[in-house]
């Protein structure tokens, strides 16, 4: 929703600086975003100088510095370290991407890691994702079929095959989805970007049997509509996938079947 | 917040598909396209109009085909304005009373807008 006031407790604070060990030479400084609900205060931005002659390359090696060396309360998602899991998604240097295949020296100057925008934030790093996770289980992300099951595979053309590439790499690391200023004023009811994209990979599938039904599902001005091509998904994708132009081959297939 | 205790899944499904929303879509598509000629013309014959008297503009407003553009013009113009602050205003405005109050007065305002200069044209083009 369009808020001109922030909340109370929204406004950061500076933190704690914790300046890096005697000796280093290749320093950079990295602002964190800290926040615990708990305790009743502000968030804050904790400062970190690290020594990058001892860190690995990417950003999220620098927080897993952070949290095993410097400050072992520092709160974030991570698993897979290849990005495949889509886990270790933050607003690094002012754009959504993903920790593990972000270099740091792709950073010009300090480096800031902020959670992703507009989600309530768990703590630190972590933001509350149930939202756009109810959204992806809402489009029923699984095939559907009257046909009865063959014996074998479901077969498929090589064409039909390739109508799903740049649909099924996405990881659901949900930077699309908060980087959309439509999801943002209007979540509760537009699905987003994501969520779009996945909807796309079962409307596209030739095997699938229920496009009707799915299209029916969001032919409507919130859940699809919403998108007005402001592009920001298509640009913070961290697999350089195009939502944009898969919400664009929805509202192809919609406006084919008016 | 009124649904706090219900399951996220249900809030995100909340009142289902409104299953009209290719039409908004399309209109507004149609519409677009439909004011790139026709803002030209409205804008060259206004400039070409210039300093013209009342007969001169009569004599030309009288003309099928500039009636029917001008029309056209009108029509297309405040359709496309209604479905743009309808967007703008279902975007924005999330108080149900303050947006549907809003929605409401748009399209009273485009249907008298669009009326009255139908009118007016028909009235010069028609009767003198």
């Amino acid at each position: 929703m369009v808020e001109f006031t922030l909340p109370a407790n929204s406004r950061p604070t500076k933190g704690k600086a914790h300046p890096a060990e005697s000796g280093a030479t290749n320093v950079r400084t990295f602002h964190v975003y800290r926040f615990d609900p708990d305790s009743g205060n502000n968030p804050r931005i904790d400062t970190f100088d690290l020594d990058l002659d001892k860190c690995g390359p990417m950003v999220l090696d620098a927080l897993i510095k952070i949290k095993n060396e410097v400050d072992p309360t520092l709160t974030f998602r991570r698993s897979c370290r290849e990005g495949v899991c889509g886990s270790c998604s933050f607003n690094i240097d002012g754009t959504n991407t993903i920790a593990c295949t972000k270099p740091i020296e792709e950073i010009k100057g300090d480096v800031k890691i902020y959670p992703l925008p507009h989600m309530p934030v768990v703590k630190d790093l972590v933001c509350d994702l149930n939202q756009p996770y109810a959204q992806y289980a809402a489009m029923e992300p699984w095939i559907k079929t009257d046909t009865p099951a063959p014996n074998r595979e479901r077969l498929q053309s090589e064409e039909e095959r390739e109508k799903l590439d740049g649909l099924w790499e996405c990881i659901l690391c949900f930077c699309c989805q908060t980087s959309c200023p439509s999801y943002w004023w209007n979540g509760d009811r537009y699905m987003g970007p994501a969520v779009l994209l996945q909807a796309n990979r079962w409307i596209q599938d030739s095997r699938d049997e229920a496009t009707g039904e799915r299209l029916d599902e969001l032919d409507d001005p919130f859940r699809l509509y919403r998108c007005h091509t402001i592009m920001n998904c298509s640009n913070t994708c961290p697999k350089n996938l195009n939502p944009g132009r898969a919400i664009g081959e929805i509202k192809e297939a919609l406006a084919k079947r008016q | 917040m009124m649904d706090q205790m219900r399951s996220q899944l249900g809030r995100v499904r909340g009142l289902g598909s409104n299953k009209h929303g290719v039409g908004h879509w399309w209109a507004q598509r149609i519409t677009a396209v439909a004011l790139v000629p026709l803002s030209i013309w409205a804008v060259v014959s206004a400039v070409s109009l210039t300093g013209a008297d009342y007969t001169t503009f009569q004599a030309w407003i009288s003309e099928h085909g500039n009636l029917v553009l001008m029309l056209s013009f009108v029509v297309a113009m405040f359709h496309h304005a209604n479905l743009g602050m309808q967007t703008v205003i279902e975007d924005y405005v999330h108080g149900e009373a303050t947006k549907i109050t809003l929605l409401i007065t748009t399209k009273f305002i485009a249907a008298i807008g669009a009326i009255s200069c139908i009118v007016a044209t028909l009235k010069v083009a028609l009767t003198g």
